[in-house]
């Protein structure tokens, strides 16, 4: 009785997995299919002639190459530059005791409260006035500002004895080396989950960037692919082709990183 | 602390470099997107002030109401059913199978996927003529949906490829908390012949609520925020019967260059989102006292 009810529980279990993953599952088989095969009433589940000419088309007839590497770039820069500029304010914040220090720790806190469509049309004509809209610093500075990052790692810092830095005083060491040598290693947990979490937004950022680049040389690949349909409206074998050559990039972050990602997440209850 | 202490100093030094990115990308374009509100604002030609006048234009506009009406919906079909399925997803992965990592991992996965690949993805496995939902429908000898093609199940579809998306990310959140209640509480149960069942009822449940309201708070924020599904899977159609907030604000600013009653209309979505988000401060602050 009681194996019974246990075979039944993992037979829905697989069940389960197998409905979630089937989405995945037909976007690669639609990707192999030829498009008579795509755009008919008879319809097979399979590929008769399984075929790459999708992907060879996709390549050839469409910017993707560059949306990835546009893409790459954009996310590559917000990572760094955001672990450069949230690591010194969060530590800031956590061990240097300056006046203002908790009104100004308040201030940017609230920042992460601003909605980011809010600041669409601002941001929009401001980089106009810049002579920036076009241009990949335009998709990435404004993710630069969010202050989501500062809240993960001055939290991490905070946890840090003061007797570590007081030694390295001691020894003679200034602030900075201090930061260098003691905080940042030791906080490298709290950093990897900042900067994978800020590769990710960036990754999969939309508005901003369909706002600020008008030229199709220059689109993220989430933009590209939206627009894919517009231009390639009906060609659903090559869509999908589109569709898994955009997600590689990001399979093979999630599959080295799931750990990380899962538990970023758990923690910081971020979303997107 | 520091031989001759530069605390002063240090402070402002290391948290400079922010700040400036802060001052000059955050809180300048909140402003700024306030003082725009009142103006009608083209990219070319000079501003012209208006006073309260695009606020009052808002609502007498039935296209705002629509769409904000629209948003609404997307928040109350997804919200309750987006954490019903994280929660019982959750119970799954912390459960005794030896399927759970494989569970955790396939639930989870559609999240890394970015949204236009899933909204692409969707509109084609919804597609009338040849997605596979109404080819499977056909062959058993139905007849096929339309999906995303008529007003009233548009909005529906959208939500179900949102279900597929983002159902795992709540699942991460209600793991992290069903992982928090401690092993004895449930022993004790079933020493007292608690069943399965009950066990999540009385314990489970109860004390997981902490992560419910804060799943509940970050699911109607990011539900206020729809967009990319709608704009890739119709496009506000048909007949603008999904348009949302968004894309409304998005199609007045950049398509009709209204710049001034776009801002507007963000700022009443501002005072939404902050008035969800003080909710949040109110229900998890009495939580920590």
């Amino acid at each position: 009785m009681r194996n019974r009810k246990t075979a039944i529980y993992r037979i829905l279990e697989v069940l389960l997995i197998l409905i979630w993953v089937f989405p995945l599952v037909w976007m690669v088989i639609t990707s192999l299919k030829f498009e008579n095969e795509v755009v008919t009433r008879n319809f097979t589940f399979l590929p008769e002639n399984p075929t790459f000419q999708n992907y060879i088309d996709a390549f050839q007839s469409t910017y993707i190459l560059r949306w990835l590497l546009n893409s790459l770039i954009i996310s590559l820069v917000t990572m760094a530059a955001t672990f450069i500029l949230d690591a010194p304010i969060a530590y800031a914040f956590a061990k240097i005791k300056f006046p203002g220090r908790n009104i100004l720790f308040w201030a940017v806190m609230a920042g992460m409260m601003v909605p980011f469509q809010v600041l669409i049309v601002p941001l929009y004509l401001q980089f106009n006035s810049y002579g920036l809209v076009n241009t990949l610093a335009a998709a990435i500075i404004p993710r630069l500002a969010m202050p989501i990052g500062i809240f993960i790692l001055r939290q991490f810092y905070e946890g840090i004895p003061d007797a570590l830095e007081e030694a390295a005083f001691i020894d003679g060491a200034g602030r900075l080396r201090t930061f260098v040598r003691i905080i940042l290693p030791l906080g490298k947990a709290a950093a990897t989950t900042v900067i994978i979490l800020a590769f990710i937004n960036a990754w999969n950022d939309f508005l901003w960037p369909l706002i600020a680049i008008n030229e199709s040389q220059k689109y993220t690949i989430t933009v590209g692919i939206a627009n894919f349909q517009g231009t390639h409206g009906t060609q659903y074998s090559l869509i999908m082709a589109g569709a898994v050559i955009a997600s590689i990039p990001e399979l093979i972050f999630f599959l080295i990183f799931r750990r990380k990602i899962i538990d970023g997440i758990a923690m910081t209850g971020i979303k997107g | 602390m520091i031989p001759g202490n530069k605390d002063t100093r240090d402070g402002i030094l290391f948290s400079l470099p922010f700040l400036i990115v802060f001052v000059l990308f955050m809180v300048y374009p909140l402003l700024f997107g306030f003082y725009i509100s009142f103006f009608q604002w083209n990219i070319l030609g000079t501003p012209k002030f208006l006073g309260l006048q695009n606020y009052a234009e808002l609502f007498q506009d039935a296209k705002f109401w629509s769409s904000l009406w629209h948003t609404v919906q997307f928040v109350l079909m997804t919200t309750p059913v987006l954490l019903v399925m994280g929660f019982l997803m959750a119970l799954l992965v912390t459960s005794k199978s030896p399927l759970k990592g494989i569970l955790e991992t396939c639930f989870f996965v559609p999240y890394i996927f970015s949204m236009t690949v899933v909204a692409t993805l969707w509109a084609w496995i919804m597609q009338k003529d040849f997605g596979i939902i109404n080819q499977v429908l056909g062959l058993l000898g139905k007849e096929g949906v339309s999906w995303l093609t008529s007003d009233k199940n548009a909005m529906w579809s959208i939500s179900i490829a949102t279900y597929w998306w983002t159902a795992g990310f709540n699942m991460v959140l209600f793991t992290a908390g069903i992982k928090q209640i401690s092993k004895e509480i449930y022993e004790s149960a079933i020493v007292d012949g608690a069943s399965t069942f009950q066990s999540i009822i009385h314990i489970t449940i109860p004390l997981v609520k902490p992560t419910t309201i804060l799943c509940l708070i970050l699911q109607i924020i990011a539900s206020f925020n729809v967009f990319g599904q709608v704009y890739v899977m119709t496009g506000g159609g048909p007949a603008g019967s999904t348009r949302v907030l968004i894309q409304y604000i998005y199609e007045t600013g950049f398509s009709y260059f209204r710049m001034g009653y776009s801002a507007a209309m963000s700022y009443i979505l501002f005072v939404i989102i902050m008035a969800v988000s003080v909710m949040q401060y109110v229900f998890l602050g009495r939580r920590n006292d």
